[in-house]
């Protein structure tokens, strides 16, 4: 049977699938993942040795048993994560129906799709380079189901360049459907609902919930400043989320009470600058410490934490103006003091009488604050690996481990000075930052926790304990200061990480973030404004077609241009005339069998016809080197020769093959 | 179908060439065209392998050439225990001369009937192969020319196969042609049935050319003219089979030389002084049949893709 597959057909349908399979192996259950993967190698091994099919029942089972497992880890089968758990499967299973050409063109096709979905979880750069060539090795199999004239061993890198042939040829279609394709407002698929896959800080803080972003590299967001002026290094705190409340382990947010505190009013060094938010899922707007206003979109809440409308499900970008001197609120009062002193009960016994006392030595709160930060310089060390703490963390690190990082000092820090009767509140964001040409990168490994304490008359100031452990850490940033991820301080590794970054941001920039704003913007710096959808689709259409045209003549030239001389062109050509009139072209007949059929079939034709077969085979077969003007003139006489058109079907039905001459 | 402008052959030579045809037709009923294959064998300098079961007239079609060629004949039944020696010659002391004197063979002839020959021991199917192929044999350290003319015809029984050492890729590839007779068509049954022995048919014939006629005819067989088109045709063939995933072992470059001759000789005999596609079409399933090397598991008969070669391969 023609159609079934051969095994190298078979192979290359199986490795794009798998590598489609790979794409959402992120996110797959590792058990599926594993699983599939076996599946497919014993069915690449069983199709090695020949071994029988796969009847249905067993595929029908496997089916049913792939759904109950999707169902059951996921509770359904609808929504991103089963959707594309049930797709992988699926596609897997595929594999054990496919025996035909059809089935690996279906399996093909539907990997595109899956491929698509994987989209649906990254969009980052090295990503979508990574499906792209999936892609290609989707399109290289497809190239290899490609009926040939003749079964044929077709070399893998012939195959992978027609797929990149495609793709390339497939990128100013591309280029043009992502610029004028009308923009949607928000995502096609709906909301990240189920914040799989990101990392951030959360809205709460608990000691050791730092460690695994500290390990994180993945950016977080970008910041431009509008003029050369950068603030100085330790001035790059990015507050972010307020915390107030402690129950012994976790920091919360409280519950928003919104008295509507004056905006804070510019006192010192200020700063205009451009965020660029990766995606968090979350609301939270990260800005430098201490916004003066929020952006469009997103409000200053009391805590001058800015909270969006909106979960930030795709990269967002906001101005900002911040001034790193201001305190925010000069006034706190005792509804508001009370919390921000507020402490759990029977936790921290220890350290409410280290507070106490320190309250009795110290003559003001500023004695205190010194007291603290000097116990912390004297004892404890920076570290991102430390150990677990007992059930009283507060006690526990600041008279047993003594070790930790940022969360445990502001933690300690905020508990000693609520205990001293100061009014304090954690505030966790980011810290620092890599200045890659004129933009700061800020990564998640820069997450750093903070306390603010409240002083009369100047209101909330920040404090940084951790700068009194590890100064380091706020001058060079916490990888720096961190012995514990000495492999990733090798200089050259972190510079080509950093340039990375930079062709990452213009990816984000250009091409996640293009939204559309940006596609006006686009099409009024090309003296298109206003431009309507319609309009759009309009021109869509309009470079579509010519590029169809474009396309068109471009495979026209590629036969044209196949092998042969003016002869060869001028019967070409007559051959075609004569498939049109009604007598099928059969590349592989030669003249003289053509004029036998001929003579069979449509006589009229076969007399017309007669000397100039005769006249081909003599110029193409009877000399060697046939005399152009020779080629011309019977060229011309092909041309000129009149065809009956009326006889089309009837012909092709009654055509005979005839082989011998005799 | 005439199509140039000068005769391929003189006239004389041309009709006893017909004659010769005709005359062979009328003893082998009903099989025009292996006849002329088996002209085409004999004119391109080639040899024939006659593959068919027994009782089908691979004997009757060689004693009618035989006698029509005008050639010497002898006939070689090939059994187990055949030496070498038996079908080239000994060398026998003779004690008045005292020197050793050969004394040639059945294979010193100018047609030789193999029969049967994958029932020979692969030592003495070699020592007649290599004959084929050299022209010449060589005993005690002496060389013996066969006189040209010399034309094999080889015939084997594809199904009885016990007991026999089947000629290996290697060996088949000199024959020229391998070609299976198959029963005659009804017509043609009726008549032979109805006729006289073809013993005595044979016995009657007369040749039409002789040994020097065929030499000239196979000077002017190598004269046809293969145009540049028509030896790229011939190429993309060789190139198809050499592509073909199920085919293990393509055509090989001698292929593609015998392929050419015998389009030649088919050429000649349709009285045409160049080669059309058409007739390496008619020859290419007997040229190529037996030299492809098929995968072990190949899932294809021989038939079905040489045909398969020829449907794909365009015609230039």
């Amino acid at each position: 049977m023609a159609d079934q597959l051969d095994r190298q057909q078979f192979e290359r349908t199986a490795i794009a699938v798998a590598a489609t399979i790979a794409t959402h192996a992120a996110h797959l259950p590792p058990w599926l993942t594993a699983g599939l993967a076996a599946a497919i190698g014993l069915r690449l091994f069983a199709r090695r040795r020949g071994s029988a099919t796969i009847s249905s029942w067993t595929r029908v089972l496997l089916t049913a048993l792939l759904l109950v497992v999707v169902a059951t880890r996921y509770g359904n089968v609808f929504g991103r994560l089963p959707g594309t758990a049930l797709a992988c499967g699926l596609l897997g299973l595929k594999l054990f129906e496919t025996e035909r050409t059809r089935d690996a063109r279906v399996a093909l096709c539907f990997s595109g799709f899956v491929l698509m979905s994987s989209l649906l979880f990254s969009q980052a750069l090295s990503f979508s380079l990574f499906v792209g060539g999936v892609l290609v090795l989707i399109l290289g199999a497809l190239a290899t189901l490609q009926p040939a004239p003749l079964p044929t061993r077709r070399p893998l890198r012939a195959d992978l360049r027609i797929a990149a042939t495609l793709l390339a040829a497939s990128v100013p279609l591309g280029l043009a459907a992502f610029a004028l394709l009308p923009r949607l407002q928000a995502p096609l698929w709906g909301s990240r609902d189920d914040g799989i896959g990101r990392t951030g800080l959360s809205e709460t803080m608990a000691p050791g919930q730092f460690s695994q972003l500290m390990q994180d590299d993945s950016p977080a967001f970008r910041v431009e400043f509008a003029s050369a002026k950068r603030p100085p290094n330790a001035a790059l705190y990015f507050r972010t989320i307020v915390l107030t409340d402690f129950d012994g382990t976790t920091w919360t947010r409280r519950f928003g009470s919104d008295r509507g505190v004056p905006t804070p009013a510019a006192r010192g060094r200020t700063f205009d600058y451009t965020v660029t938010l990766e995606a968090t899922d979350r609301r939270w707007l990260p800005a430098l410490d201490l916004p003066l206003f929020a952006p469009p979109g997103a409000r200053l809440d009391d805590d001058q934490m800015l909270i969006a409308a909106r979960p930030v499900n795709q990269p967002r970008e906001y101005q900002l103006r911040s001034d790193v001197d201001t305190h925010a609120e000069p006034s706190l009062d005792r509804r508001e003091r009370l919390p921000m002193l507020r402490l759990p009960s029977g936790y921290g016994p220890q350290a409410r009488a280290l507070a106490q006392r320190w309250r009795e030595q110290a003559k003001d709160d500023q004695g205190v604050v010194r007291a603290a930060l000097a116990m912390f310089r004297g004892s404890f060390t920076y570290t991102l690996s430390p150990p677990p703490l007992a059930r009283d963390s507060v006690d526990d690190f600041l008279f047993g481990s003594r070790q930790g990082f940022c969360e445990h000092y502001a933690s300690a820090f905020v508990f000693l000075m609520r205990a001293a009767g100061i009014p304090a509140r954690v505030v966790t964001g980011y810290q620092g930052g890599w200045w890659s040409g004129d933009y700061l990168l800020v990564r998640q490994s820069d997450a750093h926790a903070w306390a603010e304490i409240w002083r009369d008359g100047s209101g909330w100031q920040r404090v940084d304990p951790t700068a009194a452990v590890s100064p380091a850490r706020v001058e060079l940033g916490a990888p720096d200061a961190n012995n514990v991820q000495a492999w990733f301080g090798a200089e050259w590794l972190r510079e080509v990480r950093n340039r990375f970054d930079a062709v990452n941001r213009l990816w984000t920039l250009s091409v996640v973030q293009f939204d559309a704003m940006s596609q006006r913007n686009l099409l009024s710096s090309l003296g298109i404004s206003a431009a309507a959808q319609g309009d759009l689709l309009l021109m869509l259409s309009t470079v579509l077609g010519v590029a169809m045209l474009l396309a068109a003549a471009w495979a026209m030239r590629d036969t044209r241009a196949r092998r042969g001389d003016a002869l060869d062109h001028a019967w070409r050509g007559f051959r075609a005339r004569l498939a049109r009139a009604g007598v099928d072209d059969r590349a592989a007949e030669g003249p003289l069998d053509l004029r036998v059929r001929l003579h069979a079939t449509a006589p009229d034709i076969a007399r017309a016809v007669d000397p100039l077969v005769s006249e081909y085979v003599a110029l193409r077969y009877g000399t060697a080197q046939p005399a152009a003007s020779r080629i011309a003139d019977l060229a011309r006489r092909l041309r000129s020769v009149r065809l009956p058109r009326a006889r089309r079907g009837a012909l092709r039905r009654t055509g005979i093959q005839v082989r011998r001459v005799p | 179908m005439n199509e140039t402008t000068h005769p391929p052959l003189r006239a004389d030579l041309r009709d006893a060439l017909a004659r010769a045809v005709h005359q062979v037709n009328t003893v082998v009923l009903g099989k025009p065209h292996e006849v002329r294959l088996a002209f085409v064998c004999l004119l391109a300098g080639g040899h024939l392998l006659i593959e068919d079961l027994p009782g089908i007239g691979k004997t009757t079609l060689a004693h009618a050439l035989a006698a029509t060629l005008g050639l010497g004949f002898q006939r070689v039944q090939f059994t187990s225990d055949l030496l070498p020696s038996d079908i080239i010659g000994v060398g026998i002391y003779e004690r008045e001369a005292g020197v050793f004197k050969f004394h040639p063979g059945p294979l010193f002839t100018q047609l030789l009937l193999a029969d049967e020959i994958n029932r020979a021991m692969p030592k003495t199917q070699s020592a007649l192969l290599e004959a084929m192929a050299e022209g010449q044999v060589t005993v005690d350290g002496t060389t013996h020319r066969l006189a040209p003319p010399f034309f094999v015809v080889a015939t084997q029984n594809p199904l009885d196969l016990a007991g026999t050492w089947p000629l290996p890729d290697s060996q088949l590839d000199r024959f020229m042609l391998r070609m299976s007779l198959g029963y005659p068509d009804r017509d043609a049954e009726r008549a032979m049935l109805g006729a006289s022995d073809r013993r005595d048919v044979i016995a009657a014939l007369a040749p039409c050319l002789g040994p020097d006629r065929i030499l000239e005819l196979r000077q002017a067989c190598a004269a046809v003219l293969a145009s540049p088109a028509l030896i790229e045709y011939v190429q993309a063939l060789l190139a198809a089979s050499r592509d073909h995933p199920e085919i293990r072992v393509g055509l090989s470059p001698r292929a593609g030389l015998a392929l050419l001759a015998a389009a030649r000789a088919h050429a000649l005999l349709a009285g045409r002084a160049h080669c059309v596609p058409e007739d390496v079409q008619a020859v290419f399933p007997f040229v190529a049949g037996h030299r492809l090397g098929l995968g072990a598991n190949a899932r294809i008969d021989r038939t079905r893709l040489v045909a398969q070669l020829l449907e794909a391969t365009p015609v230039r």
